[in-house]
């Protein structure tokens, strides 16, 4: 039932998701954030199997830090995704976790960079990309939408479309998000 | 009972682990090796003589790289380095499969002196016999240049030397470092302090030069390259 998604824009990268946690017919909260700051630049969205999820992301936050303090030097965001595919590679054929996740980062030399990767551990670096329910309509308005070089006005803009759509057209109702930016100065939340 | 297995370095009444002292030793009879940080880049040079004129030396290469933008270099014992480089290049390899990147120079520092360590507190096994010089080029940290000694110390340094002379080597190399340094003039110091210390007339055929610069590889200079370097320190 979890939506997240993402763009990249120019200097930055956004991450939304649904706020809502809750069990068959039963809404438990409306104000879970499922977005976990992995370190001072980076962002990572899950959905899924919420236990796994929250099992699992901390994991990688975790271990990242691990390595932060083990080598005093930050993993770029491509070297944290591809140890977070890694991970969800190892436990596929043992006990899959059910995670699909959205990473995104900042790095100083190359700048906003969001990635995907699906509980199958597939890895793809996206400009925009989507995960869950959400994704079968959300991906169609980025389709459209989405251009290299966006500012955050023009990005929000973007978002805001995205949760119209699905407050349109998805079944499951989900009155609030999170949305959280990351650029050269670190991560944060946007109030909408 | 092939359990028991114990260390062969032990503590002496004074608290010295002999056998590092002894592997020190080891590395002081062996050929010099020095290496000198630059601004935007970084040299280590190496004494490659061979024992008679009889020996091949097609494929003589005391310099390895590790990663593409890492080498090392020696002086002590060839087959003790040609272990070690296996074993950094195995560890930066794996790196590579996790994070699908090169593995830093500090942390390749890291894995190949905690091997080294574990030799001098392991059953059974002797220290290595070899003091090892790594050269490398990172975007985040720019030019290293780093030892690591058979008790598995690693120190970073400015410019260092190992090897027969070594003290001599690091005298002069103190006289003349400066923080200003370029590449081309590191070269340069490099050569002379080889020289100094050197046997025999230096030839760009009998001693190895690696550099790596901004472009972040590490390469071994051609002899044709360190002939000019040679011409210009004349």
């Amino acid at each position: 039932m979890d939506s997240a998604f993402g763009l990249v824009g120019d200097g930055f990268a956004i991450l939304a998701a649904d706020a809502s946690a809750g069990r068959s017919i039963l809404v438990f909260k409306h104000d879970v954030d499922k977005i976990m700051e992995l370190d001072s630049h980076k962002l990572l969205g899950g959905s899924g199997t919420p236990a796994d999820t929250a099992n699992f992301t901390e994991y990688i936050q975790k271990n990242l830090k691990l390595y932060q303090l083990n080598n005093d030097l930050n993993l770029t965001t491509k070297g944290a995704a591809n140890f977070t595919r890694g991970e969800l590679a190892k436990a596929l054929r043992k006990g899959p976790y059910q995670t699909n996740l959205l990473l995104a980062g900042y790095d100083e030399g190359c700048g906003p960079s969001l990635y995907f990767i699906d509980y199958m551990a597939s890895l793809a670096k996206v400009n925009f990309g989507a995960q869950g329910y959400a994704a079968n309509f959300i991906l169609s308005v980025f389709d459209r939408e989405w251009t290299p070089g966006l500012d955050v006005a023009g990005a929000l803009e973007i978002i805001k479309k995205c949760i119209h759509e699905l407050n349109t057209r998805f079944l499951i109702s989900q009155p609030n998000f999170v949305i959280k930016i990351v650029d050269s100065s670190g991560t944060r939340v946007h109030e909408l | 009972m092939g359990d028991m297995n114990f260390s062969l370095t032990t503590f002496n009444k004074t608290g010295k682990l002999l056998q590092i002292e002894y592997a020190l030793n080891r590395v002081q009879q062996g050929k010099m090796s020095l290496g000198i940080k630059a601004t935007n880049g970084v040299v280590i040079a190496t004494d490659r003589k061979v024992s008679s004129v009889l020996v091949d030396d097609a494929e003589y290469v005391k310099m390895q790289n590790i990663t593409p933008s890492t080498g090392f270099v020696y002086s002590g014992m060839g087959p003790d380095f040609r272990v070690l480089t296996r074993n950094a290049r195995k560890a930066a390899q794996k790196y590579f499969l996790t994070y699908r990147e090169v593995q830093p120079l500090a942390e390749v520092v890291r894995e190949s002196a905690l091997v080294m360590q574990e030799y001098t507190q392991s059953g059974g096994v002797r220290p290595f016999g070899v003091s090892l010089l790594a050269a490398g080029y990172d975007k985040e940290s720019g030019p290293q240049l780093f030892q690591i000694d058979p008790s598995g110390a690693a120190f970073g340094w400015k410019a260092t030397a190992i090897g027969k002379n070594y003290v001599n080597a690091k005298n002069f190399l103190e006289r003349r470092y400066n923080e200003e340094m370029e590449l081309d003039d590191a070269i340069h110091i490099a050569l002379l302090t080889l020289r100094e210390s050197y046997e025999g007339e230096m030839t760009e055929f009998n001693i190895e030069v690696g550099i790596v610069g901004e472009d972040g590889i590490f390469r071994i200079l051609t002899p044709a390259e360190v002939r000019d370097y040679l011409d210009e320190a004349n």
